[in-house]
């Protein structure tokens, strides 16, 4: 039997792993609602995040907040060029969900295989945002980077629940994703607003990847693993819908690192796999339904 | 007189199958043209390959520039816009956002409070119904949101699939009289239909649809009683 004082500890790096899961599962979603397609490079994004803030602040010198700027707006970029270089021909073509999982996913060991090429395989990780010791509350301690990754995910969320309420490329990316064809129709640029959905989720991933390094560390091999919860987050979440991949991930978090005290790190992605396949089996449509 | 719309040869498939074949019209500037026939005649896929949205080959011009053949977005740039089959609203947006779509291509705050305007005295119900849910409107209203959204994209010539769809006699009877009307104020029109008297009331043409083919160009005034047009529908 575990020590059961050490709970809210572990519920503790259960969010704030879960945040990160969410963060990528948001990606997924914002790509899938604008275009129908399952992106799984998704996870290299996160892994750039990691290592181009890492180079950018060790060959560089910059620091962290502009390292982690110029790292996002790098990243969104890949995210681009990786719409313009596989996607879009593909897309054009009108290829089905099935050839673009396989393709995206090919991009990812590409992005791998070059960031190991590139970077080599040692880990590498990021310090501390904010270099103060822990807060303590009772048996709880609570470090700073902690609250920067929950503080950063919540105003990421609210920023893009603004955007996509507020604005009008916002506006036009949902209304692509409720019916492609009828948006085309008022005007709006639909294989535009693809580019779009992939800056903003390559974005997101960034964040996420230079959100959580500094808590454990970044290698070339880190991105599958990070797009698998994440895409288990969004299932669970009823793929499509934002929020839902946010509290499909932090479910996910928590799960996992209660398995992993309980059980064993090993049983890790035993319990993620299990959460999955629980709600395939009883409900379907995730935690608030399905898109559409 | 100088047609402003000129279809040219247009063909288009469904994978391997043909479901239009080498479709010639046009439509001169201020007409009003129907687009009749019975069901699968291609119709819709016509309006749809007009527009760019499938894969298509011959050739549509807009008052004599040739449009991209797969540009939906480009079309409605120049002026052409297209109500589509079934409406094609956002029902999870609110009718406001649904007209803010409209006017996409416009950045014009006060262009776009003209437009807004002119839709509300059209169709005075949208006005009500501003801050509500398009998907929780009742299907007239929804055929009125889909026009006045296609008229905030201020169109040079409206293109619209069967609306009368689905809609009551009393509806679709208002929904024609504003179609009317903004003819009368010398916006050219292309109306499917399928329900040919409904159409052939109002249009100065027709042409009529037979298995992706292009069997006849009527003149309503000629036709007088429905036999005359069933005539057509079996020849
Ligand atoms: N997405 C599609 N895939 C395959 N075939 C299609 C598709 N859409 C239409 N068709 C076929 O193309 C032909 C023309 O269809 P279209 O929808 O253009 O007819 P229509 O004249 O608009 O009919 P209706 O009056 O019922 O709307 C039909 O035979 C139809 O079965
Ligand atoms: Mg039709």
């Amino acid at each position: 039997m575990p020590d059961l004082s050490y709970l809210p500890q572990i519920a503790l790096s259960g969010i704030a792993v879960g945040c990160i899961y969410g963060l990528i599962g948001i990606g997924f979603c914002v790509i899938y609602n604008a275009s129908g397609i399952v992106n799984f490079a998704q996870g290299a994004f996160v892994m750039m995040g990691g290592m181009i803030a890492y180079s950018v602040l060790n060959t560089l010198g910059l620091p962290l907040p502009i390292a982690a700027a110029v790292t996002i707006v790098a990243v969104a970029a890949a995210g681009v060029a990786i719409e313009r270089v596989v996607v879009r021909p593909l897309w054009d073509r009108k290829a089905t969900m099935f050839v673009m999982i396989l393709a995206t996913l090919a991009a990812q060991i590409v992005i791998e295989r070059l960031a190991l090429i590139v970077a080599g395989d040692q880990p590498k990780t990021l310090p501390q945002f904010t270099d103060l010791p822990p807060i303590r509350l009772g048996v709880v301690v609570i470090s700073y980077q902690f609250l920067w990754i929950v503080g950063v995910s919540l105003l990421l969320i609210v920023l893009l629940g603004q955007f996509f309420k507020r604005t009008k490329a916002g506006k036009a990316m949902r209304a692509c994703a409720f019916n492609r064809e009828a948006a085309s129709l008022q005007g709006i640029n639909v294989s535009r607003m693809l580019a779009l959905s992939f800056a903003l989720s390559a974005a997101l991933g960034a964040v996420a990847g230079v959100l959580i390094t500094p808590t454990q560390y970044t290698a070339f091999n880190v991105g599958v693993p990070f797009a698998i919860s994440g895409f288990i987050a969004a299932i669970v979440g009823g793929f499509g819908r934002p929020l839902g991949a946010f509290m499909g991930g932090i479910m996910l978090g928590l799960t996992q690192s209660m398995a992993i005290v309980a059980f064993g790190a090993g049983l890790k992605n035993v319990a993620a796999l299990s959460v999955l396949l629980i709600f395939l089996f009883i409900r379907p449509g995730g935690i608030l339904g399905e898109a559409k | 007189m100088t047609p402003v719309l000129e279809v040219r040869q247009l063909s288009a498939r469904y994978g391997r199958v043909e479901a239009l074949h080498e479709i010639s019209l046009s439509v001169a500037d201020g007409e009003f043209v129907a687009v009749l026939g019975p069901n699968g005649a291609g119709k819709s896929t016509l309006m749809r390959a007009i527009m760019g949205l499938i894969a298509n080959s011959g050739a549509v011009s807009f008052r004599g520039a040739v449009l991209p053949r797969q540009s939906p977005d480009t079309c409605v740039a120049r002026g052409v816009v297209l109500v589509p089959e079934g409406r094609g609203i956002f029902a999870p947006m609110t009718v406001a956002e649904n007209l803010e779509l409209g006017a996409y291509l416009l950045n014009d705050a006060d262009e776009f409070e003209r437009r807004r305007t002119r839709v509300f005295d059209l169709f005075p119900r949208l006005r009500e119904r501003l801050g509500q849910i398009a998907g929780s409107l009742s299907g007239g209203e929804q055929q009125m949101l889909a026009v006045g959204r296609a008229l905030m994209a201020n169109p040079k010539i409206l293109l619209l699939d069967e609306p009368s769809l689905g809609l009551a006699p009393k509806v679709t009877d208002e929904i024609l009289g504003t179609l009317a009307l903004l003819n009368k104020g010398g916006l050219p029109i292309v109306l499917v239909e399928q329900k040919a008297p409904l159409a052939l009331r109002l249009t100065s043409r027709a042409y009529l649809l037979s298995v992706g083919r292009l069997v006849a160009e009527i003149d309503p005034r000629t036709i007088t009683s429905h036999d005359e047009l069933a005539r057509y529908y079996l020849s």
